[in-house]
């Protein structure tokens, strides 16, 4: 969440789509409520469902699934057409004014500059900035002929672009090659008559909400706000990062980002998610957002140099830049990782690193082990046969495994995947995994830190010891470790010596005490360090009280930058309980610890004008104050603080430009600058903007024998999503009474014109097949799912909970038919994130 | 056919009762009430009583509670109650079945009931010479119970089974219907016993022991002791009389 | 009235002046309001009321629909009734209401209840069970005219939503109010309530463009001590069968308290009756009657 939960309150206007905050984040939803009370705030709601949320919507609007770029492609176009941007936050905060390279195309044929269909890569040299200077006002001209680029030597990989230190831009946003302009082209195509023909919204309904949603900018009024509110909804499609990139966009047009009650807002679906993202949950990053070293990175130099931006911006402005830390960041991690043994002699022990050649994303993991590349697989606090996708491949790949750890509270469907409905006795003697089952601790008989979708470390304390045999995931990984570092120092290896020389100073070093991890994740002085201009001094073996203190020279430790200020010398800081909210923005600031630095909003200098005056003045977040000649405020300003609003610098003070991207140049999306709508993998059109490009070029599909995909127009026409409901927990709550009694069985929604064609009647047994497997649940007849025209045909969208399986309450009762939702879905992920396509692939139905 | 059949039944099961009890009749005796039905009288009794009291703690526990803990609470009270109800009910229509015809209303009890101020208050010491083996009070009382019998069947059923199956209004007009009919039936009881013990000595024993005296029979179901004996009941009222003066 | 002041403040410790809500009236009628404009269905509230009320589980099947089970239970006595209603214009409004016992200012179950103290309602306003008094005629299930009450065949019992009266009775509020995650539950005054429903259904009908919200709070019943917010208060039967016009039967007001006892008393008449007739009339005698004392000694 660029905001949080309680700013939601602030809000005048909220789009939630690709999220079901009502049912899978019915706590949160409360401030969605209060906004609605006393602001009068409209929601308008998006989804293929009419779900709970939904059903508390001003207006609700049913989409296809997996067209959600084309809803809001429309709506970009809306509100450029109808003037409702915010043209000073436009000019000023985004790199609207920008000029592209010339040579850059936009995808009206499906692909953008620069795309090799062997390798289904883009070459990405055209999406960037131009260089050079103020263009405002000056006639166009051809892009200056820069030097040549040197031919690269044969076999050598040529050298990466680098975004210029100057900028060319047009201010009056009119030079045909700057990003408002490429913007508008782009989305013209997005008409009301495309958008109905995509999604099947009709174009009177997607008037309408775009209208409602833009209304808070009619007549240039910069007072009001409106939020974006997503989940993963958004993010489990072929395309998703550029779902979010769209809603970003949308909301650095209307002026929204960085203001209370505004901003683009993911809810995150576990209760600590957000701390696993922001601890390296995924392959590529380590702890705080650091880049992953990969083989290129020979020394900390390399990897530094490839991984430190330098600032790109008009020349007149300022650039904070604040990744230029990186090293102070990077280096205060190996430290934490290899305490003594990381000495400036030897890079900081840089190269005790993993490097990584390729993606070891989640779904790679799995398809390298059904393919006999990964032997072993430790499975903590997740059921990986349930989570799939394509649950039927995962099974398969850990027959092929040699040996399974699972921790657990129950046992779960990986635990037990040999099991599996289908797998006989015979089948059973010919799996030779061994499975190794650990009884881990459930959340409230552990303490600990949760950080939640607003950005909060708060601390939560034991209720309850864990039960029986039951040990604390600290003590089980320690143990491990413990027993692991042993064999390599006793037998040594190939290379020894990142796991012996681990820092492992815990008093208790088979059962770390949480609050001593947690200490040294927010890091502490090495050496007495002095500030030169305040000359405050922190002595060696202090915590430090934030991240500005952290130091490049080994001086420092702390695990997490980013947590840096969460246990300081003043104590948790995550811990603490303070209700204090001077403001009533609901900002709270002695309540637990925000990262960074405890400030609430992200981006929070935008919520003012270029003269540092709030947009607002009923909702004041933080300000200039000329007196003091520093930056004030409720919020802790999220901003160099005595940059002065002459300087002009960027409020976005971790992009290099200092500014929002509308277009996002080189690295970072490797599927286009700006979001083009794809079809999902299976869907039941060819794209009607590009039939010839139906799907995300960049989109690899799978080889195994197990990978099927639904071609269009085949057998297969009925479009499935997938959901959690409010009554479950993912694949837990299965096994709890309680909520066995709230939802008894599995069943799938089905619309009722389909059920009526198909003569099923609510509570029969119905068996819905993708191409990859089947499963079969009773039938939910509803009229919350509707027939939709896509295309001007007739389409029918059915939905699925994901929770149930071959273990619980209701499947050892013999109440279930035991399949899994995800031995449905296919093995197919975003191209950016490596999230898989659960949402919008491609079924047909019958009846048992 | 019908009537056919009740009558054997009845007459079967009469013999039945006989063999398994007796009825002594002395000497200036007559026989009023085989053992079947004293065993059904009593039986019917029992399963009267039962249901009242049990239907007392429902009908109004802040008066009759006290009842209760004799059938094991409220609650229990509450669950046997229809089942007492049931073999009242059962065990009535048997008895029905039993007095058929001898309570069947007949010219005789019409003129009976016409004259019913004076067997009340005394102004006649003798039943009008046309009473049979039952008088019009005895089957007005009896019919009345058969009604009251066919109104809490139905009552009954709709409040055991409750709102659930039947909806609210059902229950509620049940509730009221129920409970009339057994304040009446419970008038009703009230003149039974009385007329049966203290208010005609030597009825009682009809249903004890089975027998009455001569004396009695002729002064209340003169009919029934003509057709009993082939003697007309004032002239042997007349004579026990004089015999009881020349006693003297 | 000296009982309903000992929770107000007399006197308290270190305060110079008087003292802060010294002689303050609390009000009495507590009520619970119900937003169901702003109802998520998340169930948290039946949770909470199982947990609280210490209640077993029950096996449930799936039935169509996100409700947990058709009705309330006596297990189970917070229910959110789901209801897919379809507006004139074809669009679907799912509505969510959670079904309980409405706390009636003039309850039908207690009309109807024959037993002593079996049902009370206490002065602010919360009807409760006493289930040590009830005999299990489940006349309240048929006098409710919400259907709320119900039947535990096991204990032969009749239960239902007591308002977290032994909560409440502690200063705390009912267990539903406080699992609600979305502030549709509100507990407090029913002065209070009242004022903070009809704010919120004028708020609905100004800027949300439901003409027809309204607040339920029947007057067939004097008022219940649940109130709802509806989007459509001319309609509350959409709302999985809220009842119009709730009406107790005639037979639990009009019989049960008054032809009732009196009838009753005439029962006990007979017996009266009938004592006054052998005392007056005296018995009739199988004729002839033996000679009298007096003649015998004559």
């Amino acid at each position: 969440m660029t905001n949080g939960w309680i700013d939601i309150k602030n809000t005048d206007m909220m789009l939630i789509m690709g999220g079901n905050p009502a049912e899978n984040h019915p706590c949160g939803f409360k401030w969605a409520i209060e906004a609605k009370i006393h602001r009068n705030a409209k929601t308008i709601v998006v989804d293929p469902r009419l779900t709970r949320t939904a059903a508390n919507a001003d207006q609700y609007v049913q989409i296809r699934a997996g067209s959600d770029i084309a809803f809001l492609g429309g709506v970009i176009r809306y509100a450029i057409e109808n003037n409702r941007i915010a043209k000073d936050y436009l000019v000023n905060y985004t790199n609207a004014s920008f000029i592209i390279k010339d040579g850059f195309k936009l995808p009206e044929d499906g692909l953008y500059s620069g795309f090799d269909a062997e390798k289904k890569t883009y070459d990405k040299k055209t999406w960037n900035y131009e260089e050079g200077g103020d263009l405002t006002g000056k006639p166009v001209t051809a892009s200056p002929a820069g030097k040549p680029a040197p031919p690269p030597a044969p076999g050598a990989p040529p050298p990466p672009a680098l975004l210029p230190g100057k900028v060319a831009y047009d201010l009056s946003l009119q030079h045909p090659r700057c990003v408002f302009q490429l913007l508008k082209q782009q989305y013209s195509r997005y008409t009301p008559e495309i958008v109905e023909r995509i999604t099947g919204i009709s174009q009177d309904q997607f008037l309408k909400a775009a209208d409602l949603f833009t209304s808070i900018r009619k007549d240039g009024d910069m007072k009001k706000v409106a939020t974006i509110i997503y989940a993963v909804g958004w993010t489990q499609h072929s395309f998703g990062t550029q779902i979010i990139r769209t809603a970003a966009m949308l909301q650095l047009l209307m002026g929204n980002v960085g203001r209370a009650g505004g901003g683009v807002n993911a809810l995150r679906g576990h209760s600590n998610i957000q701390g696993a993202t922001d601890m390296a949950g995924i392959f590529d990053i380590l702890p705080g957002y650091l880049k992953m070293p990969n083989p290129a990175d020979t020394d900390l130099a390399a990897f530094l140099k490839r991984t430190t931006p330098t600032p790109s911006k008009p020349d007149p402005w300022e650039s904070f830049n604040y990744w230029s830390n990186t090293s102070k960041f990077t280096v205060s991690l190996l430290k934490a990782f290899y305490g003594a043994a990381a000495t400036k002699e030897n890079d900081f022990a840089f190269n005790y690193l993993p490097k990584i050649d390729r993606n070891y994303s989640w779904v790679n993991l799995w398809n390298d082990m059904y393919e006999g590349k990964v032997k072993g697989l430790f499975a903590f606090g997740m059921n990986g046969v349930m989570i799939g996708p394509d649950s039927n491949k995962n099974i398969d790949a850990l027959k092929k495994a040699d040996w399974l750890a699972v921790c657990e509270i129950y046992p779960d469907e990986t635990s037990e995947f040999w099991r599996a409905p289908g797998i006989t006795a015979d089948d059973q003697k010919k799996i030779n995994t061994t499975v190794y089952r650990l009884p881990g601790a459930g959340f409230a008989e552990k303490d600990g830190t949760f950080v939640n979708s607003a950005r909060w470390l708060q601390w939560k304390n034991v209720a309850v010891p864990p039960p029986g045999q039951a040990r604390l995931d600290q003590e089980i990984l320690a143990t491990i470790f413990l027993k692991v570092r042993d064999l390599y120092k006793k037998d040594g290896g190939k290379f020894p010596d990142p796991i012996v020389n681990t820092s492992w100073a815990y008093t208790t070093p088979y059962n770390p005490s949480l609050p001593e991890v947690a200490k040294e994740i927010n890091g502490k002085a090495l050496a007495d360090l002095t500030d030169p201009k305040t000359n405050v001094t922190i002595k060696a073996g202090q915590q430090l009280p934030g991240f500005a203190w952290l130091k490049d020279d080994g001086t420092t430790l702390s695990g997490n930058w980013l947590y840096c200020g969460s246990w300081t010398e003043a104590g948790a800081m995550m811990q603490r309980r303070g209700t204090e909210d001077p403001s009533g923005l609901g900002i709270y600031p002695n309540w637990g610890w925000s990262w960074p630095a405890n400030r609430r909003v992200l981006y929070n200098r935008a919520s003012c004008d270029i003269d540092g005056k709030p947009w607002d003045p009923s909702r004041r977040q933080v300000w200039w104050d000329e007196a003091k000649q520093s930056w004030v405020g409720n919020d802790v300003p999220d901003f160099k603080v005595d940059s002065a609003p002459k300087d002009h610098m960027g409020p976005f003070i971790m992009n290099p430009e200092g500014i929002g991207r509308l277009f996002v140049p080189l690295g970072p999306m490797n599927d286009g600058p700006f979001p083009e709508f794809y079809e999902p993998i299976e869907s039941p059109i060819a794209n009607i903007l590009h039939p010839n490009q139906s799907s995300n070029p960049v989109v690899k599909k799978y080889k195994t024998d197990m990978d099927k995909y639904a071609p269009v127009g085949g057998d297969y026409n009925i479009i499935c999503t997938t959901y959690r409901l409010t009554e479950h927990y993912h694949y837990w709550t299965k096994n709890n009474p309680m909520n066995v009694e709230l939802v008894p069985e599995p069943f799938v929604e089905v619309p009722f014109e389909l059920a009526e064609r198909m003569s099923i009647k609510g509570g029969e047994k119905i068996k819905v097949s993708s191409i990859r497997a089947t499963y079969i649940a009773k039938a939910m007849v509803t009229r919350r799912i509707r027939p939709m025209k896509i295309d001007g045909k007739e389409t029918f969208q059915i939905g699925i909970p994901i929770h149930w399986g071959f273990r619980g309450i209701a499947e050892d009762e013999g109440k279930t038919a035991k399949t899994l939702t995800n031995q449905l879905t296919p093995t197919v992920i975003d191209p950016n994130a490596y999230t898989p396509e659960f949402k919008g692939f491609l079924v047909k139905i019958e009846k048992v | 056919m019908a009537s056919g059949a009740i009558e054997s039944f009845d007459n079967k099961a009469r013999r039945e009762f006989e063999s398994l009890g007796r009825t002594r009749v002395y000497r200036g005796e007559l026989l009023r009430h085989p053992v079947y039905t004293r065993v059904l009288h009593w039986t019917v009794a029992l399963f009267f009583f039962l249901a009242l009291f049990t239907g007392f703690g429902i009908y109004l526990p802040w008066l009759f509670r006290w009842f209760t803990p004799f059938f094991g609470g409220g609650p229990l009270s509450r669950q046997m109650h229809p089942w007492f109800g049931l073999g009242f009910v059962f065990f009535f229509g048997l008895q029905v079945l039993n007095w058929l015809a001898p309570m069947l209303w007949t010219a005789a009890d019409t003129k009976w009931m016409r004259n019913v101020h004076k067997i009340v208050s005394n102004e006649e010491k003798m039943d009008p010479p046309e009473t049979g083996f039952f008088n019009a009070g005895q089957k007005v009382q009896f019919w009345e119970i058969v009604g009251g019998c066919i109104v809490f069947i139905i009552t009954g059923a709709i409040l055991w089974g409750g709102a659930k199956y039947f909806g609210g209004t059902a229950v509620a007009v049940s509730y009221v219907l129920h409970d009339i009919s057994a304040l009446i039936m419970l008038g009703g009881i009230f003149i039974h016993i009385y007329q049966s013990t203290f208010g005609e000595p030597g009825t009682f024993q009809a249903m004890i022991r089975g027998a009455v005296s001569e004396a009695w029979a002729w002064t209340f179901h003169p009919a029934w002791y003509k057709q009993v004996t082939g003697r007309d009941p004032v002239q042997a009222c007349e004579e026990a009389r004089r015999k009881m003066e020349g006693r003297r | 009235m000296a009982d309903r002041k000992t929770l107000q403040a007399d006197q308290i410790s270190g305060h110079s002046g008087a003292s802060p809500g010294l002689g303050m009236q609390r009000d009495l009628e507590v009520c619970k309001l119900i937003d169901t404009t702003t109802c998520i269905g998340c169930k948290a509230c039946e949770v909470a009321c199982v947990e609280w009320n210490d209640m077993p589980f029950q096996p449930t099947t799936f039935d169509n629909t996100y409700q947990t089970m058709p009705k309330t239970n006596w297990n189970f006595w917070n229910l959110i009734k789901f209801n897919e209603h379809q507006n004139a214009d074809g669009t679907i409004q799912w509505l969510m209401r959670k079904d309980q016992c409405m706390h009636c200012a003039d309850p039908g179950c207690l009309h109807a209840c024959p037993a002593d103290g079996a049902i009370v309602k206490y002065a602010n306003g919360i009807v409760d069970f006493n289930q040590e008094n009830c005999i299990g005629c489940e006349y309240c299930v048929s006098g409710c005219p919400f259907d709320i009450p119900r039947f535990n065949p096991m204990t032969k019992k009749v239960y239902k939503c007591t308002l977290c009266s032994d909560r409440v009775g502690q200063g705390l509020e009912p267990a539903c109010i406080k699992a609600c995650p979305t502030g549709c539950l509100k507990f407090g005054s029913k002065e209070d309530m009242s004022f903070i429903a009809n704010e919120r259904a004028n708020q609905l009908r100004e800027n949300f463009g439901f003409q027809n919200a309204g607040v339920y709070d029947p007057q067939s019943v004097g008022g219940t001590h649940v109130i709802y917010v509806l989007h459509d208060a001319t309609d509350p039967e959409r709302y999985g069968g809220l009842p119009k016009n709730p009406t107790i039967p005639w037979s639990y007001t009009v019989w049960k308290w008054l032809f009732k006892p009196v009838l009753g008393t005439f029962a006990l008449f007979g017996f009266l009756g009938v004592l006054a007739h052998y005392v007056t009339s005296g018995p009739r005698m199988a004729q002839p009657e033996p000679p009298t004392k007096e003649e015998t000694h004559g």
